[in-house]
């Protein structure tokens, strides 16, 4: 999960469903964001940081085991997760990327509603940092190409790569 | 539902046959199109975790061309067909010299690319689900139209993970490959690799061991 890296404090890959909260130095990677979101919550005075990789929108009341897979569970898990190593509520930033729709598909044929699922996820995770009262400072969402994307502590910046696109940081 | 962890050889044997006779079809198709011959392996069947499907089919950094489509009525079910970008512009230059003789640009704009990739896609993936279904022998199917995608592995496997999850936690996955020999390159060198993935809908598994009559 973790290793020494030089800079960047300690390197936290973010899985599929998973959430990540870590004290600084430290640089929070997720590969490969498809119609999920890459979700940042951080507190420049506390020094802490969180990442989610957010699959789907809303968990529906399900019993969820992963609380980063919903944008729903994720965003109250990263909250809760940050305040306990110190983050302000007040203070808390976000920032996300991701929620593209990757196979373009004319049409309303069978299935296109799950293929909408990235306009979805960003919807709900916008609407769940404003009833958190999170302010979103940045995002990079939809188009229909991936993106891997990286968040260090020592600039508080989210750094996207996108092939064909080249990097860019939020 | 089905508990996906517990099937016996008997069931994965007949999970594994229905994705030979899919495959076999769909490799009918493709050596048809490009007039070559195909050789495949017989398909794996493997229950693997949602949020690990990247990591399953290796390098999450990898370039990739996918086809994507959705099959509903009785049998619901996702397919792609997956193959390195190496790999699928071997495939669209060999079939665009079938089809036009030599005569074609160095250089193609990536709209010609990507639509022959489409359609090779659009017209095994239906291949392979006409002949599921009519050895499963659902009344009706509908086949979405393709949609076709070309990025990291994980970005892709990203979407299909996310498709899946809104159903379960575990895909069974069957995974064939297919290859055509007698071409020079390749990301594996030697052909042109590819392959076809199948994720039935957990709902579904039940109908497809049922109609096999192995449930």
């Amino acid at each position: 999960m973790s290793g020494g890296a030089g800079g960047g404090g300690t390197v936290y890959h973010v899985g599929m469903a998973d959430l990540v909260v870590a004290n600084a130095p430290a640089t929070l990677i997720t590969l490969g964001l498809g119609s999920c979101i890459g979700l940042v919550i951080y507190d420049t005075v506390a020094k802490v940081a969180g990442m989610a990789h957010i699959m789907l929108p809303e968990s529906r009341g399900a019993k969820v085991e992963k609380l980063g897979k919903f944008a729903d569970t994720a965003v109250p898990a990263l909250v809760s997760e940050m305040l306990q190593k110190g983050a302000e509520k007040l203070r808390m930033k976000a920032k996300l990327a991701g929620g593209a729709q990757m196979f373009a598909m004319p049409g309303t044929g069978a299935g296109s509603d799950f293929l909408a699922v990235g306009a979805r996820n960003v919807k709900e995770t916008t609407r769940m940092l404003s009833h958190f009262g999170i302010a979103l400072l940045a995002s990079d969402t939809g188009g229909n190409k991936g993106r891997t994307v990286e968040f260090c502590t020592n600039t508080w910046m989210l750094t996207i790569k996108t092939l064909g696109r080249g990097t860019s940081e939020i | 539902m089905l508990d996906l962890g517990s099937f016996n050889t008997l069931q994965l044997d007949a999970i594994r046959e229905v994705g030979n006779i899919g495959t076999g079809c769909a490799a009918t198709a493709l050596s048809d199109m490009l007039s070559c011959t195909i050789r495949m392996a017989v398909p794996e069947v493997a229950l693997v975790s949602v949020y690990s499907l990247s990591e399953y089919y290796g390098n999450p950094d990898a370039i990739v061309a996918a086809v994507f489509m959705r099959s509903s009525g009785e049998f619901g079910c996702s397919v792609i067909f997956i193959q390195k970008e190496e790999d699928a512009a071997l495939l669209v230059d060999l079939l665009l010299r079938q089809q036009f003789g030599g005569a074609i640009p160095s250089s193609m704009p990536e709209e010609v690319y990507d639509s022959a990739i489409s359609e090779v896609g659009n017209i095994m993936i239906s291949s392979f689900l006409n002949a599921v279904n009519m050895m499963i022998g659902t009344h009706k199917h509908e086949n979405s139209v393709p949609g076709v995608a070309r990025d990291m592995l994980a970005s892709i496997l990203d979407v299909v993970a996310s498709m899946f999850g809104q159903m379960g936690e575990m895909a069974l996955i069957i995974d064939a490959e297919l290859r055509v020999d007698n071409v020079k390159g390749g990301a594996k060198g030697g052909g042109i690799s590819s392959n076809i993935i199948m994720l039935p809908d957990p709902d579904a598994l039940e109908l497809l061991l049922g109609k096999l009559k192995v449930l």
